[in-house]
């Protein structure tokens, strides 16, 4: 049955129902690919093994920058070596750039053919810190700009510095402070890389680890030189991106030139230090930040000064005072240069670090005017959901029975205990441009499809839990099909997009099947359209339930092609905007400086969240990368080297079992938007500086530098007595 | 393509194919991937390593993996989850590190956790490995895998199959594990996207499943073997 059905006027636009009368949307709904992750049959872009693959190595230049030159034939010359190209002629421009590639039968022999290149190294003199940029004579590590300077869209100034220095003047209570935020990493798992599936004819499939499944055809048809619709990107599952992986990057490059080269599939993964050194990274920043507020405690004036750190790139522009409300507020932003790998969106990028020294900025006022900090943050933020959230984080921490409300503590001697506080703003709204479809066979199958990839945040289930909810069905009788540039567009999974952008397209696919179902059944239900039900696997006439047909039946009536029907973006399934407050508690050893997080506590307004299970699992997910972020992560660069000192696990630390708290992730109910927003980035943003500003709460020592070590504790504590 | 191997840059002295010390079977031709159904074919298991013979070249090592019993011929310093993953193509195991770091290789060998990427494939050679793709009985999921679908104990899924390694381990040899030996067990595992609450409530679920089936006597508290 090939239809666009007919619009039902009487049926409306889609919407998402009632909550209270949803049974598959809205509940705890079990990943779709759950099952296949726990036996590891879920087949990552890494584990593809088309036959014949060959196995590609980067060849990297291990300096900060240098001329050099290559021989590519004592690699060639190799038993099992299939190929080598030249990927750089240019000098480099960071560690570990990438040059060169080799394709071998092996992982071993590729290893061995990317020694043999013989690679000559001229280093020049660089500029690896920020120190090192900013030094008299440092070279220009963009050649003709020099490295310091507005380069980003959110560089330059804003507001009046002369109106704010005056405001500052006049302030009650004054703070004054600098921040430093290092640069910190991705960290995905799965490996920057590609297999590139090509057998020397017309046709490639590319399997990316990627976040943008429809970006990918177009660069690697250009490497191949072939043609874009004869080139399919494949993500059945990615192991993270965070961010960092909207290209193909050096390794898919590698590995499509290295296919067309040798006519066979290839493999081109980054080993776990190439990642670090030339996948992106979340930039780092040095704040000066001054503020006052008045006798009332309202913030006055705020005069913020900022140098991002993003390698060769910009950083991103996210500006103070951030979300709080300020009479008079200046910004001076612009970016340091280094060689280093530019750095790349990393989940709300730019958030965090200005959160982290906003909210510090906050508590030393509070303290400063002596007002608990939990109203202090209500004074100065005029949205209401802020103060509902605030107020629902502030009970499941235990702050009504905390000592230290408007003054920090100093513990017993050996530990103290703290609570700080951070709020969050963002998006999540989506936007047109994803098509769907929606199949319903003859067997009683019914096919969700999208080209989507899933990043782990579970949009593959709402695929399946959309149709499913509007055919009375479960999530398991829907087979939801993503990841493949074949399929109806997706989006690309940034900026918190991908829920808002997917579900309204899918909705309306659904929706529109259902209609064109129940047309169809009508006459055989002898009923109105209108008056066709789907309910509990069964289809019936609304005015008497007990009789009809069970979901099988109702599909062996429809034609041997089955059913398929499209869906468009329908503005008002998704909203944007979001709140969040959290809170957190830790413990502080003041003989050893050692911090522990004990509890971090989550509120966010998600307008109708589809599944509450998965949203649980990211906002849990967002606390934990936020504590990462506070406590341990850290860019290390040697200057007199010129290298990255901690490119692997066991050096950047991330966190892991030992280190996470209690986790308490609440849905801002009292959000009553039947709308779909994304939840990805929001979360990540106030854990930051609620964890530094728990740790002043607990013994009075503010460190402005993250992370925090103990090291940094213990030698503010003993500067403090 | 053939290439002219008196060039190779390596001298033979030097070289990391024939550094261990050990007994393997015969030489044969390497397997790449493209070889996979033909590389990997079931036969009876061979004796295992003696410390006296120096490996060169290809090795033929045999390993009982998830039960079938897998011949494949590897370089001496191939690691096992390289022999895995490129050879076989059993792709259960992640590579992520490889060097210790994060526990999304971990297999069983022998009933303990091990970083498949720290041991060489000739150090598995006669013995049991088991990973996340042998651990469901008769296609039902096991205890373990079962609670990590339903409490969400994934998101992208990467550090999964380790994860379910490492908590396998764990409740295998003590079901009745509280939260802070199933951290301590999880310690070598490393998620990025902050799946670990959820993965400790699935393993605390599943102990108390594999304790209540073991006093009904169900016997399949074993996690799957």
């Amino acid at each position: 049955m090939s239809l666009q059905p007919k619009k039902n006027t009487k049926d409306g636009q889609p919407t998402w129902g009632e909550r209270d009368r949803l049974s598959v949307l809205n509940t705890d709904t079990r990943r779709l690919s759950a099952g296949a992750k726990v036996s590891g049959e879920a087949l990552y872009s890494m584990d593809q093994r088309p036959e014949g693959m060959l196995f590609g190595r980067l060849v990297c230049v291990p300096v900060a920058t240098a001329e050099f030159t290559l021989d590519l034939e004592p690699a060639l010359a190799m038993d099992g070596v299939e190929g080598a190209i030249v990927l750089r002629k240019d000098k480099t421009l960071y560690n570990g750039q990438a040059v060169a590639a080799v394709a071998a039968r092996t992982p071993e022999l590729a290893e061995d053919a990317a020694r043999a290149v013989k690679l000559e190294i001229k280093p020049l003199p660089w500029a690896v810190t920020a120190e090192q940029a900013m030094a008299e004579r440092a070279p220009q590590v963009l050649g003709r700009r020099p490295n310091y300077g507005p380069r980003g869209r959110g560089d330059g100034t804003t507001g009046d510095e002369e109106e704010t220095m005056l405001a500052l003047e006049g302030a009650a209570y004054r703070v004054e402070s600098e921040y430093h935020v290092p640069v910190q990493h991705h960290c995905s798992l799965e490996t920057h890389g590609v297999v590139a599936d090509y057998d020397g004819g017309e046709e490639a499939t590319i399997y990316a680890s990627t976040q943008s499944v429809f970006g990918i055809p177009g660069s690697a048809a250009r490497e191949m030189d072939l043609s874009r619709k004869n080139v399919r990107c494949v993500v059945e599952h990615m192991g993270g991106g965070f961010g960092s992986k909207f290209s193909m990057d050096v390794a898919g490059k590698a590995a499509c030139a290295l296919a067309k080269e040798t006519g066979r599939p290839v493999y081109v993964f980054n080993d776990r230090e190439q990642e670090f050194q030339t996948s992106g990274n979340r930039s780092g920043s040095t704040q000066r930040i001054q503020a006052g507020v008045d006798e009332e405690g309202k913030l006055v004036a705020m005069h913020s000064e900022m140098e991002k750190l993003g390698g060769l790139g910009p950083g991103p522009g996210t500006r103070q005072p951030y979300i709080y409300d300020v009479a008079e507020s200046f910004t001076r932003e612009h970016s340091i240069h280094t060689n280093t790998d530019a750095s790349r969106a990393m989940r709300a990028p730019g958030h965090p670090q200005v959160s982290f020294a906003m909210e510090s900025t906050i508590d030393q006022l509070a303290y400063e005017a002596g007002i608990d900090l939990v109203e202090f943050r209500k004074l100065n933020l005029s949205d209401p959901v802020y103060h509902r959230q605030l107020d629902r984080v502030a009970r499941e921490i235990g702050w009504a029975d905390h000592p230290h409300k408007s003054a920090p503590g100093t513990g017993d001697g050996w530990t103290a205990e703290g609570i700080g506080f951070g709020v969050t703003i963002w998006g999540g709204g989506g936007y047109a441009g994803c098509g769907a479809n929606v199949r319903i066979e003859r067997d009683g199958g019914v096919i969700s499809s999208i080209g989507v990839q899933d990043l782990g945040t579970g949009v593959r289930t709402l695929v399946a839990m959309i149709p499913a909810e509007e055919f009375g069905l479960t999530v398991e009788d829907v087979d939801a099909r993503i990841g493949d540039s074949h399929l109806p567009q997706g989006v690309s999974s940034g900026g918190s997009v991908t829920t808002g952008s997917v579900s309204p397209v899918v909705k309306s696919a659904a929706w529109n099947a259902r209609l064109a179902f129940a047309e169809h059944l009508a006459p055989i239900l002898s009923c109105e359209p209108g008056n066709v039900t789907f309910a509990d696997g069964k289809v019936f006439d609304r005015a008497s339930p007990d009789r009809g047909l069970s979901w099988q039946d109702a599909c062996a009536a429809l034609p041997t092609e089955g059913l398929t029907a499209n869906g468009e973006f329908v503005d008002d399934l998704q909203a944007s905007g979001v709140h969040g407050a959290q809170a957190a508690r830790v413990r502080v050893d003041l003989k050893t400086g050692q911090l522990t997080v004990l509890k971090m506590v989550a509120i966010q307004d998600s307008g109708l969240v589809l599944n509450p299970l998965t949203w649980r699992s990211q906002v849990n997910g967002a606390m934990i990368q936020a504590l990462g972020q506070a406590l341990l992560e850290e860019r290390c660069m040697d200057p007199d080297l010129g290298l990255q000192i901690n490119p692997n696990f066991g050096d950047y630390k991330i966190p892991g079992s030992l280190e996470i708290p209690e986790l308490v992730a609440i849905i801002d109910e009292e959000d009553t938007r039947q709308a779909v927003i994304g939840v990805g980035e929001p979360p990540v943003i106030p854990g930051v500086g609620a964890i530094a500003n728990a740790l002043q709460n607990a013994c009075d020592v503010r460190i402005t530098s993250l992370p925090l070590t103990p090291d940094k504790i213990l030698s503010a504590i003993a500067s403090q007595s | 393509m053939t290439r002219d191997h008196s060039s190779d840059p390596e001298p033979k002295s030097l070289s990391r194919r024939s550094f261990l010390k050990g007994a393997g079977g015969a030489a044969a031709s390497g397997v790449f991937v493209g070889e996979l159904a033909t590389g990997a074919k079931p036969v009876e298991p061979t004796r295992c390593l003696s410390s006296e013979e120096t490996l060169e070249g290809d090795v033929e090592v045999t390993f009982h993996l998830n039960g079938e019993s897998i011949a494949v011929t590897v370089e001496p310093r191939t690691t096992l989850l390289s022999a895995m993953r490129d050879r076989i193509g059993h792709t259960a195991a992640k590579s992520v590190c490889e060097q210790g770091n994060c526990g999304a290789c971990t297999v069983l060998l022998d009933d303990e956790p091990v970083y498949s990427c720290l041991t060489l494939a000739v150090k598995a050679d006669g013995r049991e490995v088991r990973t996340a793709g042998g651990l469901a009985e008769g296609g039902e999921l096991s205890p373990v895998q079962a609670a990590m679908v339903d409490r969400d104990g994934m998101m992208c899924g990467f550090c999964t199959p380790g994860l379910v390694m490492s908590v396998t381990a764990c409740l295998e040899k003590n079901p009745r594990a509280d939260e802070a030996e199933v951290r301590q067990a999880c310690s070598g595992n490393l998620c990025r996207c902050g799946t670990y609450p959820h993965v400790f409530q699935a393993a605390l679920d599943a102990g108390r499943k594999m304790v209540a089936s073991s006093n009904s006597g169900s016997g399949s508290a074993g996690g799957g073997r």
